[in-house]
């Protein structure tokens, strides 16, 4: 057991260094003069450009550099954003909890309705209703999800009038960032109306979640179905029929563990098509998340954010599949290569 | 189930609704507290003072600050505001101001006023830009773009304090547009106490980023590229104004005055008044800074905005169908137009440009990016102005004519050029970017390769501003009636270094004009002046004039009392939300 | 109906009867012809600069498709070879690098395409590296996890037993017996590809206007959406079709690998 979290933790530092390295050259790779990229300064002279790179430390060795650029992110000091001269941190710090909200809850619905359909269509394999769940999440799972995102917006938002599009509250509420979780940080906030910005938030994330969730719920579905056909078909549950034993009992004791196990490991994969579509749709819905502040960073070429951003994002993910990957690992040692990608 | 379960059950149902009902009752008066008005772009500066962009002055002038007058919206007539009326001598040279008791500055959690507006903040607020010695001249930049342009510091003798309440500024030369240049968005009073505890503690540039003023709205915060919040002023002073008061105050405009349009009896007619006086209950005021339009519409659509800035032409068909939509529009004291930049070769020849406008269609630019919401413009001056002349001359497309002038003057085919399109939405210019994509396409019919280029708001001000364009589309609003406030600030030589002569052109025949124009107060004196003005545009060509926009607000029926204000910014103040 | 676009794909110069970039000033906004105001010579209607629809769709279809049909070949040839490689390594270095591969795979597209937009500039070919890159690692881990499996089989020792070296190995032995894995594989990331290019030109970060790129067309619709609401319901119509045939085709394709698997 330690010996696979020994393993894992070192995988996990060995991959964020990579990534550190990657982000660090960045900032070479950047069209542009490499000083005014990292500060944001122009230098009127050499003077100003000598002190610039001494306080920058850019006239030492890459390495020396390198390491300054880990300890900083380590410490905290993850630098300035040059179109708003917000310190990054804060700006991250505030969009990072929005788009975990909108994934979270995006995946909750995707595993509490996507698992069960998947179930249902596997077991009534090749019926009508299978196929009816079947060529639904194929449909949807087909759908770009910022045109399913636009539909959403045009039928729900424009024509019913019924949830709003644009934000994560109304701005009319004062709400303090204290978790970055809008719906707790209501809670904890002290205003007189809490379930009028309850009901707010909630028509807020109503769309988005429901545009990501959709896909994700597809797409969930559609493995989970593919799982338990597989699991069906394997002997022990036709030696399991033959000895007697009732669907229900069938289900209980033998499929639902086994189609589950499977699922699990592909479930990383699903996490990063998750937040790839959250980023996207927050794009469309004004959300004040990560990928949004991503993608105005790189219209307005705003380097160091997206340097950060970059390291942010990738931290996330990867964080989020070892787990995920450890997860499988510990309840199911006897898989010794496991599928990554979709069905 | 026994009769006492059902009375309990239904008794709990009727509670159930009423507390639904409540709650929903509850819902409206809370969200009827703020209003949410979808701006455009973010503002460069807090300070109207430092900037002409209307972004700016919409989002500081008439929420944050007063002036010492004001245009009234409907009539265009100057009115007073902080000053309650004013004298002018005979000779046009001084003006005495008198100013309005009881008025107060802002009280945020960074300034504490302790005594009410007096006429040292007039002094402060005038001086700063008038006398490069003032200690906060420099600060912010030192660049006061529109006082500049239109060298009012130069004209300036002295601003005298005569006593608490009392101003007197004295010219050098008769001005008649000088009322009018005090009453528009620029001339904002701010708060010399503020102003001396900021630079007591070390940051005085704070002025013009934690701004203090006496404006229906104070200051509250302001996260770039997302909103500015506003909290209502209690302490406003309209609030205590009653209308007995605001007609004496029009009374005493009427005195002394030499060259005035004839006021009438009628007090000044401002949307204040409207509703007696009365002031909203709107507690919050939010800009939510959206740059699509097509976003903005959405958001007024769904009741996220309550108002929203610039609606793009192809919308507005779309607003006027909505039952919940209102498209107020106006014809507009504005002009669109095409500039070059005449100190670079070879747009220095007036034939080389009287060629490139040869070659332009303006009526497909006009249906193309205006969709029929303008008329097209012959001269700088609109219609509505007192000034317009209808039979000025007029370019006309002519391609063949074109050709020929470029041969003449030796461009060969294939010459490129670079059309500068302004990335945000104007009233006088919906779409640049569209209409330089028109235009390049009639340039290369003549032999011309234009490209496009364009940066975000601020960087492409600042570049013109240093002159790198070959040209660049653009255009202007009026500040105040007058139409020197056309004519000045885009074409006169003082206005190059200020940034809002686009064409970057000085010619002293045309100044010589402009000023003898100020010199008489007499209207068909000065018409004739500006005939002559416009015969001299249209022979050097420094711009060619398209067009002149309607303007349009849209907003949501609930909101009330929310005009167009022809002569500058919109104004929140006095602005109601019903059910 | 995957047929039809590939058809559109290849043939679209002969078929559409505009040029895809020209504009036509009279005809701003027609509707289109199954709608009361349009007319049939231009089927789809026209957009907001005058270009019509139609011929812009076919050209999209033809831009979309044939980038990510290349990005899905680049990441196939880039990713089998590092993944034979890699699966015929043995020892501790295979095993970091494959964790590392798998780790980085997790790596969202659209980061990896903001990133080399942010370093290259925008572009449908920056896209189409963006992608390739993000695909590839998929192609990796696949062909990686085959290859070892096979190397177990026994024709494989049978022929290392007869003197084959590693190359032929491959080629000979292993590569027939990956087709199929291959083109499902490949029709899995051609889905994908088509949904993130398109993406990417919806953001404006990949194809640019006036390029017809389908993600491109649906953008430039939107600032018309409520006058004229084809411009963003065909576009997106014609990617949702797209990637729907990609995928029932990749799902059939599935299906009868399996059947004959387990057969």
């Amino acid at each position: 057991m330690t010996q696979i979290l020994v393993r894992y933790c070192t995988l996990f530092i060995l991959t964020l260094l990579v990534l550190a390295i990657i982000s660090f050259s960045l900032a070479y790779l950047f069209p542009g003069d490499v000083l005014e990229n990292l500060t944001g300064l122009v230098p009127q002279n050499e003077i100003q450009r000598a002190a610039l790179e001494k306080q920058f430390k850019l006239d030492q060795s890459y390495v020396h550099q390198f390491f300054y650029y880990v300890s900083n992110l380590l410490t905290g000091d993850w630098g300035y954003s040059f179109t708003s001269g917000l310190p990054l941190r804060d700006e991250v710090g505030i969009a990072m909890p929005a788009t975990i909200e909108l994934a979270t809850y995006a995946m909750l619905m995707a595993l509490f309705i996507g698992i069960p359909m998947g179930y249902y269509a596997g077991i009534r394999c090749y019926s009508t209703s299978d196929y009816l769940i079947n060529s639904a999440s194929i449909t949807i799972y087909s759908f770009p999800v910022f045109w399913f995102a636009l539909l959403l917006i045009l039928v729900f938002s424009l024509q019913m009038d019924v949830a709003p599009l644009s934000g994560r509250i109304s701005l009319l509420y004062n709400i303090e960032p204290v978790s970055g979780f809008i719906l707790l940080d209501i809670l904890f906030a002290d205003i007189e109306n809490k379930s009028l910005a309850l009901k707010d938030a909630l028509s807020h994330l109503a769309l988005p979640t429901f545009a990501i969730g959709a896909i994700a719920t597809a797409s969930m579905a559609r493995i989970t179905r593919r799982s338990v056909i597989d699991v069906r078909h394997r002997p022990y549950i036709a030696a399991a029929i033959s000895r007697g034993l009732s669907s229900w009992q069938i289900f209980f004791r033998h499929i639902l563990r086994n189609a589950l196990l499977p699922i699990l490991p592909l479930m990383a994969i699903q996490i990063t098509t998750l937040i790839t579509n959250a980023m996207i749709v927050e794009t469309l819905f004004s959300w004040p998340g990560i990928g949004n502040w991503l993608i105005q960073a790189i219209y307005q070429r705003d380097y160091p954010a997206l340097r950060i951003g970059m390291m942010a994002v990738s931290t996330l993910v990867i964080t989020l599949t070892i787990l995920v990957d450890l997860f499988n690992r510990v309840i199911d040692p006897s898989r010794e290569k496991y599928e990554r990608a979709a069905v | 189930m026994s009769y006492g379960l059902v009375k309990r059950l239904s008794l709990y149902l009727c509670t159930a609704l009423v507390v639904a009902s409540c709650a929903k009752q509850n819902k409206q008066a809370f969200y009827n507290t703020g209003i949410i008005y979808c701006s455009e772009s973010n503002p460069v500066t807090f300070n109207p003072q430092l900037d002409t962009s209307s972004t700016t002055s919409d989002a500081s002038s008439h929420q944050l600050y007063d002036r010492l007058l004001d245009f009234d919206p409907e009539t265009g007539r100057i009115v007073p505001s902080l000053a309650s009326s004013w004298l002018v001598t005979n000779d046009g040279l001084t003006y005495a101001f008198q100013l309005r008791k009881d008025v107060w500055f802002h009280s945020t959690d960074y300034f504490t006023p302790t005594r009410n507006f007096n006429a040292d903040d007039v002094l402060f607020s005038i001086d700063r830009w008038r006398l490069t010695s003032h200690p906060y001249h420099y600060i912010s930049g030192g660049r006061y773009p529109y006082f500049e342009s239109i060298g009012l510091a130069q004209n300036i003798e002295s601003v005298e304090r005569v006593n608490g309440y009392r101003v007197e500024i004295t010219l050098k030369r008769r001005d008649s547009s000088f009322l009018a240049n005090l009453a528009t968005d620029f001339a904002v009073i701010l708060s010399e106490e503020y102003a001396s505890q900021l630079s007591q503690a070390g940051s005085p540039s704070k002025i013009d980023e934690l701004p203090v003023g006496t404006g229906p709205f104070k200051f509250e915060s302001y996260r770039k590229d997302h909103f500015i919040k506003y909290r209502r002023h209690e302490d406003y002073w309209r609030l205590s104004l009653s209308s007995e008061d605001s007609e004496n105050a029009s009374e005493q405009t009427n005195t002394e005055i030499t060259k005035e349009p004839e006021n009438a009896s009628t007090p000044a007619s401002s949307s204040f008044q409207s509703n007696g006086g009365e002031y909203s209950a709107v507690e919050q005021l939010i800009f939510d800074i959206t740059p699509r339009s097509s976003l903005r519409l959405a958001k007024l659509m769904t009741g996220e905005c309550d108002a929203t800035a610039f609606p793009a032409q192809t919308e507005l068909e779309v607003i006027r169908a909505k039952e919940d939509l209102i498209l107020a529009e106006k014809p507009g004291l504005n002009i669109g137009f095409w500039a070059f930049n005449t100190q670079r070769p070879p747009f220095n020849n007036p034939d080389v440009r009287r060629a490139l406008a040869a070659a332009i269609d303006k009526n497909t630019l006009l249906e193309a990016v205006y969709f029929d919401s303008a008329i097209r413009a012959k001269t700088l001056l609109p219609a509505a102005s007192w000034a317009f002349q209808n039979d000025a001359d007029d370019t006309a497309y002519n391609p063949v004519l074109a050709r020929k002038l470029l041969a003449d003057a030796g461009i060969e085919p294939g010459f490129s050029m670079t059309i500068w399109a302004m990335p945000v939405e104007r009233a006088y210019n919906p779409n640049a970017t569209k209409m330089a994509e028109l235009i390049q396409r009639y340039l290369r019919d003549v032999g011309v390769e234009a490209t496009i280029v364009s940066y975000d708001w601020a960087t492409f001000r600042r570049h013109l501003r240093e002159g790198l364009h070959d040209s660049v589309l653009i255009g202007w609003s009026a500040d105040n009636g007058d139409p020197d406030n056309f004519y000045r600030p885009l074409l006169s030589c003082g206005a190059i270094p200020s940034g809002t002569n686009r064409a970057m052109w000085c010619n002293p025949d045309y100044d010589k004009l402009i000023n003898d124009a100020l010199k008489t107060d007499d209207i068909e004196a000065r018409k004739a002046i500006y005939r002559q003005v416009n015969r001299l545009l249209y022979e050097r060509l420094p711009l060619v004039p398209i067009a002149h926009a309607y303007r349009y607000q849209a907003y949501r029926s609930e909101l009330e009392g929310l005009t167009i204000n022809p002569f500058g910014g919109v104004r929140f103040g006095g602005v109601e939300k019903t059910l | 109906m995957l047929a039809l676009f590939v058809v559109f794909a290849l043939f679209a110069p002969v078929i559409t009867p505009y040029d895809a970039l020209e504009q036509n000033i009279d005809g701003l906004l027609i509707p289109p012809s199954w709608m009361a105001n349009g007319s049939i010579s231009y089927l789809f209607g026209t957009d907001a600069l005058g270009r019509d629809l139609f011929t812009r769709i076919i050209y999209g279809c033809r831009v979309t498709l044939g980038s990510a049909f290349i990005t899905v070949v680049l990441a196939m040839l880039m990713g089998v070879s590092l993944g034979a490689f890699a699966g015929m390594l043995r020892g501790v270095r295979s095993s970091v690098a494959n964790h590392l591969l798998d780790a980085l795979m997790a790596i969202p597209t659209l980061l990896i395409a903001i990133i080399i937009v942010a370093i290259l500039g925008t572009g449908l070919v920056n896209s189409m590296w963006a992608i390739t890159l993000a695909l590839i690692p998929q192609f990796v881990h696949h062909t990686r996890s085959f290859v070892r499996a096979e190397m177990k089989k026994e024709y494989i020792i049978a022929s290392k037993l007869d003197g084959a070296s590693k190359w032929q190995l491959f080629v000979h032995s292993i590569l027939p017996n990956m087709t199929e894995m291959l083109v499902v594989q490949g029709t899995l990331a051609l889905s994908i590809a088509v949904i993130d290019i398109s993406a990417l030109g919806f953001l404006n970060l990949g194809a640019q206007s006036p390029l017809p790129e389908l993600g491109v067309i649906l953008a430039d619709g939107l600032d018309v959406t409520y006058l004229a609401p084809w411009n963003v319901a065909v576009p997106g119509m014609a990617i949702f079709f797209m990637v729907l045939s990609i995928n029932i085709v990749g799902d059939g394709l599935r299906s009868a690998l399996r059947k004959r698997v387990s057969h």
